[in-house]
């Protein structure tokens, strides 16, 4: 990499010429579907907030949108034989954005500012013990036991701060003017209009970024960022449904993207709280309820057929991923055969509780579920909650013994929402059961990748035979650009690194 | 006031939930509590805020980071621009529409004028603003789509707005100019000669104008309510978009300043309508 | 003796008012074709919501994934049976705007009634007992009037999540303000009139002041209120809807219907211009119901227009 650049940069001295082309160019005009809450990492809690950060600073190590590791701020990197001391060589020669040199004491902030109480991700830095310096481009991170999802947390937190710039702020101030060593500088932020970024001149990746002004709009209504690409006002907008997508691939200047996301939905039984002593404890029950919901259709007729039918909180593309595994097809027999030996012939009545709004077609996702329940038998009693309320209680307490949700996970690994769903103690989880709770462990101490992937197939068949879930669907994303933007590559997390993105006046 | 906005939004659900990652452990939970003070007593934490609100001190935002009252100040000029905006909009339209066609009923202006009257009773307004995007932007690409960069992006918004107040005023007017022209004091001059313009120009028009006086007062305030939708729908940044985020976020502390920063800026133009009734209206002056 | 006295004031109520305007109001009915389309559009609206399960060709949430998002009838794609098409998840359009009658009709009538039984109360306490009681309530209803009416039912659906009953409550409290305020006023007008002042003069006790002399006359202008404040709520029901805060989603509200088929208006344009037609030709009924009333009831206001 080091001897690339070296390379580069002397091609770039000798030929002015080449200097000249590779300098940024044209404006990019980017739609957001909400306003970031933060332009600091480790307040970033949604999509759109995480999307946009990363334009402006950078991490140790990132993640391309094939999975794939890439050294970042750190030129290579070094783990301990008892994997818990990760020691990395800084890159030289990195500037803020405001002139203050990058050094080893940059990790150190974002460690120590990520811990600051009140911060919205506190995960991504308390899964590190200790920070140390070693030399100004040496740093060494350990942590308190093997962390097979600690290169996570760098990828997703851990951006470089500068220390002296927050010194001299404080937080608050450095909130309302972010410094980082992204390709990008702010330049003015319109709470609920606007975002406008310049190409930071600096920038240690030669060569990058390509664009030399992006300006992020935020238009909160779905029907009015198809409207403003169709007009050409915006060059890029996401979150588009299968039926926006479809009307804009008629339009000769946009292209629609499409890939598959990571979210898993499903529909939740509880073994606590609300759950306890139901007929759901029953695994012939939650079994029957597999077969009685007809997940092909509701993938077909409401999303067009654009997703994958799930088998489990593995999804495809995740790590040991299982492709033998086979969804449960759409049987109502069988639903109501495994019913009846569970005791349930007569059928029963039971609470289902739905995000209203939280997600694509979600509320009529529940109403179908609804209705194919009552086909064998099982009388749903469904209820809307708005979102605050759906998440408001620890295990989903203020649910019913069944609600419906998505999970998502950073980075190719599934063991974060399994984690979440079923670890005793976490505020998320729903189900709890010794076997899982033994898989979960043994999986978060094993780094090799190949023990993991053998661990996650069983795992799959484990929670496929013993349902904690209706496992539903994963869906495809869909996104459009207008023609003459080039190299917008979407992270499976629907979030983006604009290095490499270019327009064409 | 403040009571009855506090304890609601308390109710709205548990801002922990839905700020703070899905995987952290409860004690980072209990620590972004501790941080924000959700951990007190509701009483202390009414009192606190009680007395921070009463020193002009409307607190920060659980989500935005920033104090309430900065924010609410960066959206403001947006929302007033449109309210405003849609007020002069209905206002130009209106006040003559009204009076002609209360001069002339039957014409085809006074036809013209029952049509808009009927359309702010039946056409809600978010349904009015798709439809504009529709056919303006979209199809006809006479009209910015979204956003507040210049004026042409306030004509979208501003007319979806001021739809209900104009056809409320456009109606008022008009049986106003009715009800004034059947008065005495206008038999009196039409009986003296006087022209028929300088009739409706000297003596019915400014009596008409009087009740419009509290309807425009109310009118603006509504508007502020209906700006959450319009807003919305064009990306306008103002304090609609800005209430709306607020209460799907469950950020209490800005929903609160919000809500308050209203209700402080509905009674003070309540007041104002009240003076300038005053004013105007000559029996209300010899009281 | 007092109370032969007080039978001889009666003449002077409005029993015997309406008696007397009831031939104006008819003819004016028969005579103004504006009166006379807006009592068949509410008597078709109240028809539709009385009788939806012999109207509707299905049942409101009946339908199949397969159906989906079909269009009307005489296009391409319609299917038959399905006169204005289908929804997202196979309903049929033209049954859920029937049903949807009996969700803004209840939203409406059901609004109305909760807003002025409390505003009534508040109005004649406040207009008739006057002092603190006047100054209290006044207060409250003044800010409530000048607080943006849509913001505060924003606040209160969040809080009291979606199911009908919240929505008419919510409308219920929101609006009472503005009956309160009216009545307050009648009252305060009332209470100098001569017969009132006699009954309490010859120490009528003061319920019976306020049921059989203040409220019948309040009846006119309270009447005419209800019409106009009922086609505002079934507008800002449509509007909760767009917000996601009205009644829940399997609820064939005019105004869901609105909110769903709002994402796809550019798509599929049938799935919202039915229900916002419905929204709008009520709105337009009960207004004219609205003048004629104004008119007939209100005497002040006879001569114009």
């Amino acid at each position: 990499m080091r001897s690339t650049i070296l390379i580069l940069l002397a091609l770039l001295l000798s030929a002015p010429a080449l200097l000249v082309q590779a300098q940024p160019s044209g404006e990019l005009v980017i739609a957001l579907p909400n306003d970031p809450t933060a332009l600091y990492i480790a307040n970033a809690s949604d999509v759109t907030t995480i999307a946009v950060t990363r334009q402006l600073y950078d991490g140790l190590l990132w993640l391309d949108d094939k999975g794939s590791l890439h050294p970042g701020l750190a030129e290579r990197w070094e783990i301990s034989d008892d994997s818990t001391q990760y020691t990395f060589y800084l890159r030289e020669g990195v500037t803020f954005h405001n002139g203050e040199p990058f050094t080893a004491e940059a990790i150190v902030a974002a460690w120590e500012y990520g811990l600051t109480p009140g911060n919205e991700y506190p995960q991504y830095y308390s899964s590190a013990e200790s920070v140390e310096v070693l030399d100004d481009f040496t740093v060494r991170v350990t942590t308190p036991e093997p962390d097979a999802l600690f290169v996570i947390d760098l990828v997703e937190g851990w951006f470089a701060l500068p220390p002296r710039y927050l010194e001299e702020v404080g937080l608050e101030g450095f909130q309302r003017a972010p410094v980082g060593t992204g390709p990008f500088m702010l330049e003015e932020w319109v709470p609920g209009d606007r975002i406008v970024m310049r190409a930071y001149p600096d920038y240690w990746n030669p060569g990058e970024p390509k664009v030399e002004r992006v300006v992020l709009r935020v238009i909160p209504d779905a029907s009015t960022r198809v409207a403003a690409i169709q007009t050409g006002e915006v060059d890029i907008v996401n979150r588009l449904n299968v039926e926006q997508a479809t009307l804009l691939e008629s339009n000769a200047d946009v292209r629609v993207i499409s890939y598959p996301n990571d979210r898993v939905f499903y529909v939740a039984f509880k073994n606590l709280n609300s759950g306890m002593g139901t007929p759901i404890e029953s695994r012939q029950v939650r079994q029957a309820f597999n077969y009685a919901i007809n997940r092909p259709g509701i993938l077909q007729a409401l999303f067009g057929g654009h997703g994958q039918l799930a088998t489990g909180f593995t999804a495809i593309g995740n790590l040991g991923y299982d492709p033998e595994l086979k969804p449960y097809p759409y049987d109502p027999q069988r639903a109501r055969e495994l019913l009846a030996e569970a005791g349930y012939g007569d059928g029963f009545s039971i609470g289902l509780t739905c995000p209203a709004d939280a997600y694509t077609n979600i509320n009529e996702v529940c109403l179908t579920i609804q209705r194919d329940l009552a086909a064998v038998g099982v009388d749903v009693e469904l209820q809307f909650l708005t979102t605050s309320k759906f998440w408001s209680e620890p295990n989903y307490g203020s649910t019913g013994p069944m609600f419906v949700d998505g999970w998502s996970t950073p980075a190719g690994e599934a063991l974060p929402r399994i984690e979440g769903a079923h670890y005793p103690g976490l505020y998320y989880n729903s189900w709890v059961d010794d076997g899982i709770t033994a898989y979960v462990d043994q999986l978060a101490s094993t780094i090799d990748r190949e023990e993991r992937a053998a661990l996650y197939r069983e795992l799959s068949r484990y929670l496929f035979d013993d349902p904690p879930f209706v496992y539903l669907y994963t869906l495809n994303i869909f996104e459009a650009t207008t023609s003459r933007v080039t190299g917008y590559r979407p992270l499976p997390t629907e979030t983006w690194y604009l290095n490499q993105v270019a327009v064409d006046a | 006031m403040l009571v009855l906005v506090f304890f609601t939004v308390r109710l709205t659900g548990d801002p922990v939930g839905l700020m703070v990652a899905r995987n952290a452990t409860p004690e980072q939970r209990e620590a972004f509590r501790v941080a924000h003070g959700f951990d007190r007593p509701l009483a202390e934490q009414f009192i606190g805020y009680l007395g921070n609100a009463l020193g002009g001190d409307l607190g920060k935002s659980l989500r935005l980071h920033l104090p309430n009252a900065e924010l609410i100040m960066q959206r403001l000029p947006a929302t007033m621009e449109l309210a405003l905006a849609a007020l002069l909009l209905s206002l130009v339209i209106a006040v003559p529409l009204g009076i002609i066609s209360g001069v002339f009923p039957g014409s085809p202006l006074d036809l013209l004028a029952r049509l808009i009257g009927l359309a702010g009773q039946t056409i809600p307004s978010f349904w009015l603003a798709m439809i504009l995007i529709l056919v303006f932007a979209v199809n006809l690409r006479l009209f910015p789509t979204f956003g507040r960069d210049s004026l042409e992006h306030l004509v979208l918004p501003a007319v979806a707005l001021s739809v209900a107040s104009m056809g409320q005023m456009v109606r008022l007017l008009r049986s106003a100019v009715l009800e004034v022209s059947r008065e005495n004091y206008i038999r009196t001059a039409r009986s003296k000669g006087l022209s028929e313009i300088v009739i409706t120009l000297r003596h019915v028009t400014p009596n008409a104008l009087i009740p419009l006086v509290s309807v425009v007062g109310v009118n603006f305030t509504y508007m502020l309510g209906g700006s959450v939708y319009i807003e919305t729908i064009f990306a306008w940044p103002g304090l609609g978009t800005l209430l709306n985020d607020a209460i799907n976020d469950s950020d209490f502390p800005l929903v609160q300043a919000i809500t308050i920063f209203i209700a402080a800026f509905a009674i003070g133009l309540n007041l104002l309508t009240d003076i300038a009734y005053d004013l105007i209206d000559p029996r209300a002056r010899q009281r | 003796m007092p109370v032969r006295i007080f039978d001889a004031l009666s003449p002077r109520q409005p029993r015997l008012q309406l008696r007397v305007r009831l031939p104006y109001g008819v003819h004016r009915l028969l005579h103004d074709p504006g009166a006379l389309l807006g009592l068949i559009l509410v008597s078709l609206v109240v028809l539709t919501a009385l009788f939806a399960e012999q109207l509707a060709p299905y049942g409101p949430t009946e339908g199949s994934l397969l159906d989906a998002k079909r269009p009307e009838v005489w296009q391409e794609q319609g299917l038959e049976g399905h006169l204005l098409g289908t929804d997202q998840l196979g309903q049929d359009i033209l049954s859920r705007v029937i049903y949807g009658a009996r969700v803004s009709l209840a939203v409406g009538f059901f609004g109305v009634l909760l807003a002025s039984a409390i505003g009534v109360t508040l109005g004649m306490s406040a207009g008739y007992l006057g002092g603190r009681v006047d100054e209290a309530i006044s207060s409250i209803v003044n800010l409530l009037l000048s607080f943006p009416y849509l913001v505060l039912v924003i606040i209160i659906a969040t809080v009291f999540g979606r199911n009908l009953l919240n929505v008419i409550i919510i409308f219920g409290i929101t609006d009472a303000p503005v009956f309160a305020r009216l009545v307050r006023g009648e009252v305060l007008r009332l209470r100098n009139v001569d017969y009132v002042v006699a009954a309490v003069g010859l120490g009528a006790p003061t319920w019976r002041i306020l049921l059989r002399h203040l409220l019948p006359n309040l009846v006119g202008p309270l009447v005419t209120l209800m019409t106009f404040e009922m086609s505002a709520m079934i507008f800002y029901e449509a509007g909760l809807s767009f917000l996601g805060l009205s009644v829940p989603p399997e609820v064939p509200s005019w105004g869901n219907m609105l909110a769903l088929g709002r994402k796809f208006l550019y798509i599929f344009p049938w799935m919202s211009i039915y229900p916002g037609l419905a929204i709008s030709l009520t709105a337009f009924g009960v207004n004219l119901l609205g003048d004629w009333m104004r008119d007939v009831l209100d005497p002040r206001l006879r001569r114009a227009d």
